[in-house]
Parts: C-alpha cells; structure tokens; sequence
C-alpha cells in the first residue's frame, strides 16, 4: 500500500470540509453549517468522497436542530450524508490552477440514493487543493416529508454549500 | 473473442472495485477518530403525561404551558349530568419554563388546587453517548410548593412554614430506540400539610414513564407513580391511589399537545404523589390536557452568518 502511495498516485484527505444548508421560504430562513465534514480525493481516478455526520450540523435555534435530527433527516437510522462521484474533466492536481469541474455520483441523504451531476470548483495553489460547491436538493427526492401544518416554513429545495481545503496524503 | 470481453469486463470490474476500495478504507480511517454522540430528545417535552421526563428546556427557550384536568368520568361524579366530567376543572395549572443553560432549567407555576405556587430547578447530569461510555440520562429536580390559599380551619397553618413542601427527585431514563424510551424516577417529598393526621410528612415515591412513538410527531406516553407501599403508613382513614396516566402526545414544531386519561385530580408533583383520591377502576379517571408553547427569547450571540436564521 505505501509502495502504492508513493509511487506517484496522490490523495488528498480533509476531516474539516464546511457544509452548510439553507432553507429559505417566505416566512422563515433557516440555515445550519458543519465544520466537521470528512472527504476524500484519489487524484489518479478523481474520485471524490464528502461525508458528514448530519450531527454535527449546528442551527442556532437548538430545538430547531432537534427537530432536523427527529423528524426530518432521523439522523438515528441515518447517521451520515454522503457524496460520491467522479470529477467528470481532468484536473492537474500537481499545478496551480482554478478549475471549473462537474461531479457525477451518488448523492445519499436520509438513507434514499440519488446519482446528481454536481457543478463545482476545485482550485491549486501552492500544491493546496480546494474545493467547493453549491448546489439543490428536493426533499421529496430523498423522501424527507414536510407535514402540512409546517408547510410554509421549510423550503422544498434546500441549497446546500461545501467548501474546504485538502491535506495531501504522500 | 467471448471470452476476451468476459476477461476485459472482469478487469475492468476489478480495477473499479479497487477504486471504490481505496477512497472507501481512506475515508473510513479520517472517521475512526470519531468521537461518541449523545443520544438527544429522549422525550419530546420536559413532562411525559403527570411526571417530568429527563428533557430540559433549551438554552433560552421558555415554555409556556398550559394544563388541565377534567372531572371524573364515571361515578357518582360523573357520567352526563357533569357531561363525563367537562363540567368540572378539579385543577388547572399555567406554568412558565425557562432554559438558563441546555442542562439547567428554572420554573414557576401555579395550580388551582390550593391556590399552590410551585417553583422548580431541573440539572441534565448525565446524558446518554451513542457507544457504551453512558448508557443512560439522569436529570436532576426539586420543586418547592407554596400553597396560597386561605387556611380552611383556624389550626390550618399553625406555622408560615406549614404552607411549604418540598419535592426532590432523580429521573434516571434511556432512549432505546427511536421510538422507545423508558425512565425511573425515584423521588421524595417533604410536607408539613397532611390531609389525613395519621399520614406520613415523608413520603418516597417511584416513577415509571414512557414513551412509544406511533408517528415521528404523535407519540403514546403513559407514567405510573407507587406511593402506596413504600413509607406510607396502611392505616389511613383516607383512601389514596397511585397516579396512573395515559396520553396521545402530538408535536407540531414549537407547539406540544397532549391529550390525557388519568385518575389523578392534580397536576403539580406535590399534589399528586401525596392527594391522588380517585381510582381508575371506580370511574375515577377523567380527561386532560396539556398546552405547551415554545418561545426563543434571546437570539444566539453567534453571529456565524452560516448559521443563522430569520423568522420574517
């Protein structure tokens, strides 16, 4: 395995990728960030993994985040969100460069896969890789229902951001 | 010519599988460091039907509550000349609950019966981790009782000191499941106001509550509290029960409501664990209800723009 490593194939590892959500409706904005997501990046296949312990997503109204984790995600049966796909365009990972990628995988949410085309940014400086993203996820597609009477104040689409730095693995 | 693309597609196969492995096992060695979570929201509001459960209020949250307990049923005073007991309110209470931290709140209530006035602190000790290391949450209550009301007799309140009891009990509980969750609380309690003269100042008294969750919001809970048989002397001239309560609990984000069946007349600790006249199976049980509002009276200090919310 470290004959592997060395041997040229990179990866790139982070345990602090910053994921946050946001909910926005005409009666209540809500949005909860993690600092605490994990990914993982193979140079050689451009395979990339984020995952986060939904957890550790902090709201600043504390039942708010007990209701998120009872009733809408139930982070007692699905501990984690997970993304994990293939930089779809090739990517220098050795040279300082901003590159405008798409991801495609599998997003995994509530326990319901879905396979998402993902646009983002993956940036070199220095030999420091950086990603980050933005982009939609429809509740109903992960079967995480609204009931009736709180309706109006989640939003069906809830936006979703990702950013974070890369340690590199030699 | 099979054969190749048989060899080629198994390859191809492999290596994809090697993949996946590799950025799997990495990710799997960033979260072995993991640290245990607690296991949160054992109960969905600080009171399972007549007890507390082991919840707090949240930091900064007040609780508004509102209850009710109907009259008997069945009995002589029931059935449809009190319209099964809708005609009678043997107690009402109002309450305030307050979260100075998440572990600690403060509270204040006031009841029907005897005008009593309770004031309470509640400590979240332990809670319970996800691994092993803390199997169980215990929270920590003691309630003061202030009756309020006029003495009934000139001997009533000989002393100032008489109109005060005191409750202190451990609620010990654990969340089994998602759906599940069970506690035990053993409790004692001080009073100097005695109904029946041959009756114990000191009483100890052991709950069990519970809660099923039928849906993630409605939930059945039910509470049983044994006073009888522990320090209370057998004889009395006064017949006392056990407080038994039953419950629908409904949670629409901010808002609980629960609907109750329970034999006990009162609603306040320090009523019901020593007064409970009234019994389940001679038509003493009757309807009531719990109204419980949640407000955010300070906004966080965090001023994480990620984070935060905005009510319009």
């Amino acid at each position: 395995m470290l004959l592997h490593f060395s041997a040229g194939a990179q990866n790139f590892v982070s345990k602090n990728i910053r994921i946050g959500l946001f909910s926005s409706t005409p009666l209540e904005d809500i949005r909860a960030v993690s600092d605490n997501g994990n990914a993982v990046l193979v140079a050689k296949t451009r395979e990339i993994v984020v995952q986060l312990a939904v957890k550790t997503l902090e709201f600043d109204r504390k039942l708010m985040q007990e209701h998120f984790n009872e009733n809408y995600i139930e982070s007692d049966k699905y501990p984690y969100a997970k993304f994990k796909g293939v930089i779809d365009q090739p990517v220098d990972f050795t040279k300082d460069g901003n590159y405008a990628v798409t991801v495609t995988g599998i997003l995994s949410v509530h326990g319901v896969d879905k396979k998402r085309t993902i646009p983002g940014k993956v940036t070199v400086t220095n030999g420091v890789v950086q990603i980050s993203t933005e982009f939609k996820v429809a509740c109903v597609d992960h079967d995480i229902k609204i009931p009736k009477l709180v309706f109006t104040k989640i939003a069906e689409f809830i936006t979703i951001k990702a950013e974070g730095k890369f340690n590199s693995l030699k | 010519m099979n054969k190749i693309k048989y060899l080629l597609i198994s390859f191809s196969l492999f290596t994809l599988h090697a993949r996946a492995q590799e950025a799997d096992s990495l990710l799997k060695a960033l979260d072995s460091g993991g640290v245990a979570t607690t296991v949160d929201a054992a109960f969905k509001s600080t009171h399972v039907v007549l007890s507390h459960s082991s919840e707090t209020q949240k930091k900064h949250d007040l609780d508004l509550r509102i209850r009710h307990h109907f009259g008997d049923i069945g009995g002589r005073f029931g059935s449809a000349h009190t319209l099964y007991g809708l005609d009678v309110a043997t107690d009402l209470f109002i309450g305030l609950d307050y979260g100075v931290t998440d572990d600690f709140t403060v509270a204040i209530g006031r009841s029907k019966q005897d005008e009593l006035f309770n004031f309470s602190g509640k400590y979240k000790l332990l809670k319970q981790k996800s691994n092993s290391s803390m199997p169980i949450n215990m929270t920590l209550f003691a309630q003061l009782g202030w009756i309020a009301r006029e003495p009934f007799n000139d001997g009533e309140f000989g002393q100032y000191s008489d109109r005060f009891s005191y409750f202190f009990q451990s609620i010990i509980s654990r969340k089994f499941s998602s759906r599940l969750s069970l506690e035990v609380m053993p409790g004692f309690l001080v009073r100097n106001n005695i109904e029946d003269s041959g009756d114990s100042k000191n009483l100890f008294s052991l709950g069990f509550a519970g809660r099923m969750k039928i849906t993630k919001r409605l939930s059945f809970i039910a509470d049983y509290t044994v006073v009888n048989g522990l320090s209370r002397p057998k004889d009395l001239t006064e017949t006392y029960y056990n407080p038994f309560g039953v419950g629908l609990e409904i949670e629409t984000g901010g808002h609980i409501f629960s609907l109750n069946f329970m034999n006990s007349e009162y609603i306040v600790e320090n009523n019901f664990i020593p007064n409970t006249k009234k019994s389940w199976s001679k038509g003493g049980v009757r309807f009531g209800f719990t109204i419980s509002r949640n407000f955010t009276l300070f906004k966080s200090k965090n001023q994480d723009p990620d984070k935060k919310s905005k009510i319009y």
